[in-house]
């Protein structure tokens, strides 16, 4: 059977230690059931910010060693939500993670300089990076491939500028332009002057259960190749919900107005893969391939024929969030806008949604030319939201720094609280499909669209009309589900390949045994109670969560949702939450 | 005439490392892309392109001329046979691949000498390499 081990890693001292905690992943299967009940073990009450604040990254049993198991598990305290700060990244991390031989890397304290770490198997070591800091996500990742050469295959984790700032919505970037996106992990590994995490290690796991393993791994790997079941995430990618979004009336646009853009059909998946699309990627150990890198000649010597071109990553959500939301229909104005954020290393939603809100906030007078210095604010002008980003960057005044604290904080501060399109203060995802959408942002327990989908429901009872009450059921259960997805931190676009039969088989084909449905839908519910337990710990109460005001006037993809309409089916989930709450492990109580 | 591994569509490789997971996995039941006698090397940011080092079976191989003590021997059909008992451990085999194929076991510090089985072509999802009859002339 398996071992898996944490290694600790203390900033202040430099020091570090390994233990087994293969007993963790026995109760809570891996990633982010384990992470949970470390994080769970810090006292309460902690600054997201403070030296003692941990930032935990987590793999699972099934990371590197079936097809789609890339993702990587990261949880910390939140500087933008105050409660739990959980966010997921692909590329090559839970690879190296495994290839070190460490299933969990759990790093506090603060370094006394700016530093980065190495973690090459059992040689650990924190570098002095002075020259590092202040260099872009995309430049830290060149010179330290250069400076850290290995013979195993490497990950990089590192932050941008925003992070080295400790802004609440700073993303930490891995590799090829993967994300630890959302909740300001960013900012949490600024506060402890660590700009970068290289990872790598050749250890490995010996087949066992040749016969299983091999059956399992070949079925798999045919699902993910050869069935329909990831054909939209290789083909046109998560972009290709532009369109049908728009069409029903889900797709933000201008700060959550409408939910039809006009300019669709121009940022639409379609589109961006006829004039952009340049390569797909792929994460370590993943034949989709899902990763689509869009490239961008442009002549930068008016009087020469002078070009540069640059490739960057985009999906549904960079589009909505620098397309629709914002107005802008051309894509080498969305492309231009999505460079600047990937160097200076901020969540796109979060940046996004805060620029929304500041022009909804200009338009209605809460903000003037004073705040702006001259700049008058309009939805559809890429040229004034790139000026905005290089303000912000250099710290222009007040607003400008304070815009990168998210759009709930600037609304609280200036105004329109109305439009500050957040979630839990979290700033929401690009779909205004319906009440299920809201409902999931906000119930959610890292207030992401992939804590439970509800988009997916709103559109299947476009069609199919039931009750609230029945639906939002559904959205619990999903919700508890994700946890067993998330402790195995498979990639969710392979989540109907997974399924629980195949989980059970694949926990079989590595020796981990004694695993039936009951035991994993209980060890599901156990952790998402942790969660629960660790936010309200926090402060987070369901009854606060409240319907961005906006969105209680505006026509989403299934109607208009009121404020009580939302109000009720947050108490219902509360509720389901509540019955599940016996399954809380007693030392947690 | 044996058929030898070949990179065939080098710009369609998406860097899954597929294709060294099963070479892995065959060969020496590990689950790793560090027993891989290929390597899909990458390259820093966002840039990114791939470059695909496989054997590619020579008739008269570099690492078996730098090898003292004839651990590696010519194989008939192409490329290498590798006999560990006669191995030093001196690493020069590797040192001599120009391409950087021939890959080095850092757990039993031996080189990985590369079958011709084909294996990797069967996980490759992009039709990135393939087996093929190559004239002996050409190898």
């Amino acid at each position: 059977m398996p071992t898996f081990r944490l290694l600790d890693i203390d900033l202040t001292t430099g020091t570090t230690r390994v233990s087994d905690v293969s007993d963790r992943f026995e109760k809570y299967l891996g990633g982010t059931g384990v992470a949970t009940s470390l994080l769970l073990e810090t006292p309460a009450g902690l600054d997201p910010l403070a030296p003692e604040a941990p930032v935990i990254f987590a793999i699972g049993p099934f990371s590197a060693v079936f097809p789609v198991v890339t993702k990587t598990v990261a949880l910390f305290k939140s500087p933008l939500t105050g409660n739990l700060g959980e966010s997921h990244a692909g590329g090559r991390l839970a690879m190296a993670m495994y290839g070190a031989g460490f299933h969990v890397i759990r790093l506090t304290g603060r370094a006394a300089f700016p530093c980065y770490v190495t973690v090459d198997e059992d040689r650990v070591e924190v570098h002095r990076a002075h020259s590092l800091w202040g260099s872009s996500a995309l430049a830290a990742e060149r010179i330290l491939r250069d400076h850290e050469p290995s013979s195993f295959k490497r990950s990089i984790v590192r932050i941008g500028p925003a992070g080295e700032r400790c802004s609440p919505i700073a993303a930490a970037t891995v590799d090829s332009s993967r994300h630890f996106g959302r909740l300001g992990l960013g900012g949490v590994m600024g506060s402890k002057n660590l700009k970068a995490l290289v990872v790598s290690g050749g250890r490995y796991w010996p087949v066992t259960e040749k016969g299983k393993y091999n059956a399992f791994y070949q079925k798999i790997y045919e699902a993910v190749v050869n069935s329909p079941a990831m054909k939209k995430y290789h083909d046109l990618g998560t972009a290709m919900n532009v369109m049908p979004l728009s069409r029903i009336n889900g797709l933000p646009t201008r700060n959550f107005s409408q939910g039809f853009f006009e300019g669709a059909a121009d940022i639409s998946g379609e589109t961006f893969a006829e004039k952009h699309l340049t390569q797909h990627l792929a994460c370590g150990h993943c034949q989709t391939g899902c990763i689509h890198m869009a490239t961008l000649r442009e002549r930068f010597d008016p009087e020469e024929h002078q070009y540069k071109t640059f490739k960057i990553s985009y999906d549904h959500e960079l589009v909505y969030a620098f397309g629709s939301n914002l107005s802008i229909q051309n894509p080498e104005e969305v492309l231009r806008l999505l460079l600047q954020v990937e160097k200076e290393g901020w969540d796109a939603m979060s940046i996004g949604v805060t620029l929304a809100w500041a022009v909804d906030a200009f338009q209605a007078g809460h903000l003037t030319a004073k705040e702006t210095d001259g700049l008058v604010l309009n939805f559809g002008d890429a040229a004034t939201y790139d000026k905005m980003l290089h303000r912000i960057k250099a710290g222009h005044n007040g607003f400008y720094r304070d815009l990168e604290k998210g759009a709930v904080f600037c609304a609280k501060k200036y105004g329109g609280q109305e439009c500050a399109i957040a979630f839990g203060g979290n700033e929401a995802p690009g779909y205004m499909t319906g009440l299920f959408a809201y409902l999931g942002y906000a119930t959610g327990v890292r207030h992401s669209h992939l804590d439970s989908a509800g988009y997916s429901i709103d559109q299947k009872v476009l069609n199919e009309p039931k009750p609230d009450e029945e639906l939002v059921q559904g959205l619990y259960k999903e919700s508890v589900w994700r946890m067993a997805l998330n402790s195995l931190v498979i990639c969710l676009f392979a989540r109907n390949i997974y399924t629980k039969e195949a989980v059970l088989e694949g926990l079989a084909a590595l020796g981990l045994t004694g695993w039936d449905e009951a035991r994993l839908n209980a060890t599901a519910r156990r952790i998402h109670a942790m969660k629960l337990r660790y936010k309200e710990r926090c402060g987070f109460r369901f009854d606060d969560l409240a319907l961005p005001g906006k969105l209680a006037r505006v026509i989403s993809g299934n109607g208009q949702v009121t404020s009580e309409r939302f109000a009720r089916q947050v108490a219902a989930y509360r509720d389901l939450a509540a019955k599940d709450a016996g399954e809380l492990p007693a030392e947690y109580r | 005439m044996g058929k030898l591994l070949r990179v065939l569509n080098r710009e369609q490789c998406i860097g899954c490392y597929s294709c060294m997971f099963a070479c892995s996995r065959v060969w020496y039941q590990a689950i790793t892309v560090e027993k891989a006698a290929l390597r899909v090397k990458n390259y820093a940011g966002i840039e990114g392109a791939f470059s695909i080092r496989p054997c590619y079976g020579c008739s008269d191989p570099d690492c078996a001329r730098a090898c003292p003590t004839q651990a590696l021997t010519p194989r008939p059909g192409g490329g290498v046979l590798f006999d560990e008992t006669k191995c030093t451990h001196c690493e020069a085999c590797t040192q001599a691949c120009v391409p950087d194929a021939l890959q080095w076991d850092h757990e039993k510090n031996v080189p990985i000498v590369c079958r011709q089985c084909g294996v990797c072509v069967k996980f490759c999802p992009n039709g990135v390499i393939g087996m093929q009859e190559i004239a002996p002339a050409a190898r």
